[in-house]
């Protein structure tokens, strides 16, 4: 160990500071009534847990956060293995500046792109209800009104999951031994055919490992969006459990609740891989 | 599948997602007074004029600038140097110290901030560049397990030819190792400067003051605000983006290269 330890320091001891310290810390605090500044936190023991079984709040956001993982689920699947094949049939120039296109929203600002949305969903004034009003169709609150808030902020995040998806499948699909294909296209297989037969069942991996990473974090895919563009709201309509530690914890100052829940969510997640590996394990 | 079809297909997705931040970047473009307006309007720069006066956009560019610079560099540091020492000596903790590099890249950053910002402000850091920086050094678990592949793959013989030579671990590292790495720091120091450049949760908590936070972090205050007076807000959003998508414009393959490497392990 005496030689490795100059080189691994610096990382054991960035990891104990700022995450497995703050790890042990939240597990502390969950036991406290505290709101992050007065003098003398209270311990309340299981209190801040039993108080998060009652809160109906906390409930909803639970529920929620598996309502975002379904709706972003064919945005880190179907839809970007489609647009992958599509690339991949006729590779040329134009494919090339596709495939640059439809890669930026994974470098722009996610602040930047949430204030463009926005504008553009503006209820009164923003160019998609002006386009729709004079289409005579109707033009919803988008972002104010609990029936549309959470599927656009599916929408707004789905442009980054299909980018950032799209340039994986492509990997795969680049891998793909392309001698199968051309031996299927001289036996006089159609090319919806080679898609079904020879395309698709290489791809089962990729797409099985983004469907699960995107249950793990299709709620954390969407926090940002939630923050800035609806708060949790309209009447909590699109909070999730992520975005309900951070309000619970910063302007609710509730440091013990919120830590609680956060201890939650990390047993949850532990739960969630551990079935994931154990099905890896039997599947393999 | 027909031609028309696939274009159609094809370029109707890229619409649909870049839409509405070209439609962003046209209005910045707009007189003050008419960017509701749907048609052609006059060409002016005055948004951009406005929100450089109206908000302090030149130095959270500057603060942005550092802040990923120095986490780009710190991160860097740390992983060429957990990656080489976990390669290069078999230590019995190796294993416990990439289960712990792992775990950290899956727990939900909102599940711990809390005691970060305690921390930090206990630190005294609440809107320095330490606070801005040291912290977002302990997400560098990406770049660890990217960079240790990178390491692995140099050939074992140039690493006992170089200990033949009597080179001390520091000098291999040095001379032999960091060479051939430099493909692979480049792809992940682009990665870990665009994330850092683009984030804004951390710098919104520590940093809250417009003078020293973020662009990021800035634009959701602005944005925030009763009322946004969205002509100088699109133009610093506009801002807030152009350095990366300039960067991606002149090197995008570096750029996807960069990502894929970090989804495909």
């Amino acid at each position: 160990m005496t030689g490795a330890r100059p080189y691994l320091a610096p990382l054991v001891l960035a990891l104990a500071v700022w995450v497995y310290g703050p790890l042990v810390w939240t597990g502390a605090l969950s036991l406290l009534d505290w709101d992050l500044t007065s003098p003398d936190p209270e311990f309340v023991g299981w209190g801040n847990f039993a108080a998060l079984a009652a809160d109906p709040r906390f409930a909803d956001a639970v529920a929620r956060t598996g309502l975002y993982v379904l709706g972003m689920l064919p945005f880190a699947t179907v839809v970007p293995l489609g647009l992958a094949i599509l690339l991949w049939r006729r590779p040329g120039r134009a494919s090339h500046v596709y495939r640059a296109l439809l890669f930026a929203p994974v470098v722009l600002a996610p602040v930047a792109t949430a204030i463009s949305w926005r504008f553009v969903l503006h209820p009164l004034q923003g160019v998609a209800n002006t386009v729709l009003g004079a289409l005579g169709l109707p033009t919803p609150n988008w972002l104010g009104d609990p029936a549309t808030a959470l599927p656009v902020i599916v929408a707004i995040t789905a442009g980054k999951i299909v980018a950032l998806n799209l340039l994986l499948f492509g990997a795969a699909l680049a891998g793909l031994d392309r001698r199968l294909v051309d031996a299927a296209r001289v036996e006089g297989a159609t090319e919806a055919e080679i898609t079904r037969h020879v395309v698709l069942p290489q791809l089962t991996r990729t797409t099985a490992g983004l469907a699960l990473l995107c249950v793990v974090v299709a709620g954390q895919w969407v926090f940002t969006n939630v923050a800035l563009l609806t708060d949790g709201g309209p009447d909590g309509s699109t909070d999730n459990v992520y975005h309900w530690l951070y309000t619970t914890g910063f302007t609710f100052f509730d440091a013990g609740r919120a830590s609680a829940a956060a201890v939650v969510v990390l047993a949850a997640l532990a739960l969630l891989f551990g079935a994931g590996a154990l099905l890896r394990r039997r599947a393999s | 599948m027909r031609r028309a079809t696939w274009h159609l297909v094809l370029g109707g997705a890229a619409a649909l997602t870049l839409f509405p931040v070209a439609w962003a970047f046209l209005t910045s473009l707009r007189p003050a007074n008419r960017i509701f307006e749907v048609g052609p309007t006059a060409v002016t720069l005055d948004n951009y004029t406005e929100a450089l006066t109206a908000f302090p956009i030149g130095g959270l560019l500057w603060n942005t600038f550092l802040t990923a610079a120095a986490v780009t560099a710190g991160q860097l540091a740390v992983a060429v140097l957990a990656a080489y020492g976990l390669v290069r000596f078999r230590v019995r903790s190796a294993r416990w110290i990439v289960l712990a590099v792992t775990v950290s890249l899956l727990v939900p950053p909102q599940a711990l901030l809390v005691p970060q910002f305690l921390l930090a402000a206990e630190l005294g850091w609440r809107d320095t560049l330490a606070g801005l920086v040291v912290p977002q050094l302990a997400q560098c678990g990406l770049a660890v397990l990217l960079l240790r592949e990178h390491v692995r793959a140099v050939p074992a013989s140039l690493l006992h030819a170089a200990d033949l030579e009597g080179s001390r671990a520091g000098e291999t590292l040095r001379f032999v190792v960091l060479p051939m790495l430099a493909p692979a720091l480049g792809a992940v120091g682009i990665l870990v400067f665009i994330t850092t450049w683009n984030e804004f949760l951390w710098p919104a908590l520590v940093a809250p003051s417009p003078e020293h936070t973020t662009i990021q972090a800035g634009l959701a205050l602005f944005g925030n605000q009763e009322g946004p007076n969205f002509g100088p807000l699109l133009a610093a959003a506009v801002l807030a983006c152009l350095p990366v998508l300039a960067a991606y414009l002149v090197a995008s393959r570096r750029i996807t290269d960069a990502f894929l490497g970090a989804g495909v392990r």
